[in-house]
């Protein structure tokens, strides 16, 4: 299957919202979604100016980057309904 | 042992003496008001002037303006920020609004925002912080107490660091709240309030206030501030000392006679106040004065309200002065201009800084009544004192000239300022005798030295100026405007009188 989202998590380091961030976001990924998505995940502590190219400021931050528009989503992530709402994720 | 508490220099002039040394140093200082009142401005001559003139290296986080935009508009200063950027001097932190939206999905902070500035100040070891503004933190996130939690955390990383911080805030209303939601100013201990408000003339009047510096002195009160082609300045209020030295060499008026009325002249860094009607002659008695001190290579000032310097040209040379030759060498300074074309703070700087740059001994000021005009008592009080003080520390003789409105008649000389702070007030005046107007002048006072008490005619002649003829006897009611000869037979009925009335109160009558 094609990759069809290009999604970035930006996290800060180990931190409990970070953590939380990326155990909620597999969880999404398992029902069919993980094949057609490709997940970059940045530590900003780690690359501080990937942050500043894409002007983030919140973390976690979880960024659609593919296919455009861009959309953005901050927090940990924890309703799932909202996060796929919200990135407008569906399987076709 | 506790570390003691400084400042860094502002680069702000006049700030860092209302502040008493700056913006407290390795602290974060608040920096609120309202919309136009110079908080950009502000933060950016912090960050500028710190690179260029104390070779301190700063970061500028900004959140309304993009970088570029900061660049543009600061380019009018004559400021290049481009160029500190490329040396890696300046970095722009930008965190200006993209048009992509985000959605809130549970508990998050500020870590991205946070090592952004981390990485920007550890990248040029910046020494400044300036964050525009931390309001726009509360519209792009809905949990408040995660951006106060997450500025606290800034403030002390910023601290650790030994990092000087400058965080603007959003004021809705002058004189309301201090910053939008309130909570901005709990995260500094210092807070410094930009003012903008239309003063009773229709101007608007931009002010500064440092509300707290904890643990470190400050002026209490508002002080003027102005954005010009050069930057920002700050107008701090006069603080006259009253230690003029108390010259005893006198030096002349220009003029023979009124020297002799004032016994040999006026003192050394005196303040002379000259008040008469309009065509008095006012303005020639002062150019007695530059022209006696021009004669002798002594440098003065000249500030011309109501005549332009052709005028002054013309009219001087008819008197048989060469005053262009003085001012074409640099012996004497001239500035005319309309009064309204500054404001009272600029114009106070201007003429200190003609008085030091020309080491100018003889200032004149023709006329204060035109500055009267047009500032409001308090301004012109300030101003008149302000000015007052400063030439008398250095050691500057000044003329001052005050037009009054009526031609005849008697006119108060106390309805300026001036009059209690002049050391020596002359008169002059126009009366009516038998037909014929006559000038007159008059000492009224000299502040340490005796002075002749009589009034004495004078003629303004062609190549010789002011002449003083002699003193006017034998004539009465020459203060009204309206004199007349005192009659010898009213001599005698008025002597007739006085004993009347002096039998009378010894009851022999």
């Amino acid at each position: 299957m094609a990759v069809q989202y290009v999604l970035k998590l930006y996290v800060t380091d180990k931190t409990a919202n970070s953590t939380k961030a990326i155990e909620n976001f597999k969880d999404i990924l398992k029902n069919g979604l993980k094949d057609v998505c490709e997940l970059k995940v940045i530590d900003v502590l780690k690359n501080p100016q990937l942050a500043e190219e894409d002007k983030i400021l919140a973390t976690p931050a979880l960024v659609r980057v593919f296919p455009p528009p861009v959309r953005k989503i901050i927090g940990d992530l924890s309703d799932k309904k909202k996060v796929l709402l919200g990135l407008d994720l569906t399987t076709r | 042992m506790a570390k003691k508490l400084s400042k860094v220099v502002s680069g702000i002039p006049g700030f860092d003496e209302i502040s008493h040394g700056g913006i407290p140093k390795g602290r974060t200082t608040l920096v609120s008001g309202t919309t136009g009142s110079g908080k950009t401005a502000f933060s950016a001559q912090f960050l500028y002037k710190g690179i260029t003139e104390c070779g301190e290296n700063g970061v500028f986080v900004t959140f309304e303006e993009t970088p570029q935009d900061i660049i543009k508009n600061t380019n009018s200063f004559g400021w290049y920020i481009n160029k500190l950027v490329k040396e890696n001097k300046w970095v722009f932190v930008n965190a200006s609004p993209d048009y992509s939206s985000s959605v809130e999905v549970g508990q998050y902070d500020l870590g991205a925002f946070l090592a952004r500035i981390a990485y920007a100040v550890k990248k040029i070891k910046a020494k400044r912080v300036v964050i525009d503004s931390v309001s726009a933190l509360f519209t792009h996130y809905q949990d408040s107490g995660v951006i106060r939690q997450e500025l606290h955390k800034l403030a002390a990383n910023l601290k650790e660091g030994n990092v000087t911080c400058i965080m603007t805030a959003e004021r809705p209303l002058e004189d309301g709240q201090i910053s939008r939601y309130g909570v901005e100013e709990f995260v500094s201990d210092n807070v410094i309030l930009l003012h903008n408000r239309l003063n009773s003339h229709g101007e608007r009047e931009r002010t500064i206030e440092i509300l707290k510096f904890r643990g470190l002195s400050h002026d209490s009160e508002e002080a003027p501030l102005l954005v010009s082609v050069q930057g920002m300045n700050i107008y701090p209020r006069p603080k006259p000392k009253l230690r003029g030295k108390g010259f005893s060499q006198k030096i002349s008026t220009g003029i023979k006679g009124l020297d002799e009325l004032l016994y040999g002249g006026i003192y050394k860094n005196s303040t002379t106040l000259i008040t008469g009607a309009s065509g008095s002659g006012k303005t020639v008695t002062t150019l007695h004065f530059i022209m006696e001190g021009a004669k002798h290579g002594e440098k003065s000032l000249l500030i011309e309200f109501e005549e332009s310097p052709d005028q002054l040209y013309r009219n001087a040379a008819s008197f048989g002065w060469d005053l262009k030759k003085y001012v074409d060498n640099g012996i004497v300074e001239l500035l005319c201009h309309y009064p309204e074309d500054l404001r009272a703070e600029q114009y106070l700087q201007m003429i200190q800084d003609l008085v030091i740059t020309k080491k100018a001994k003889r200032v004149v000021f023709d006329s204060i009544s035109d500055i009267q005009r047009i500032y409001n008592e308090r301004r012109f009080r300030t101003f008149v004192i302000g000015l007052n003080a400063f030439l008398k520390s250095h050691d500057v003789t000044s003329v001052f000239t005050n037009t009054t409105s009526q031609i005849l008649g008697i006119t108060e000389i106390t309805e300026t300022h001036l009059s209690t702070a002049s050391d020596n007030i002359i008169i002059l005046k126009y009366v009516e005798l038998e037909g014929m107007m006559h000038r007159i002048m008059s000492v009224l006072k000299q502040r340490g030295s005796p002075h002749k008490k009589e009034l004495v005619e004078f003629e303004i002649t062609e190549n010789a100026g002011v002449e003083i003829i002699g003193p006017f006897k034998g004539v009465e009611n020459l203060m009204s405007g309206f004199a007349r000869r005192i009659r010898q037979m009213e001599l005698g009925k008025e002597e007739a009188e006085r004993d009347f009335i002096a039998e009378a109160a010894a009851g022999k009558i």
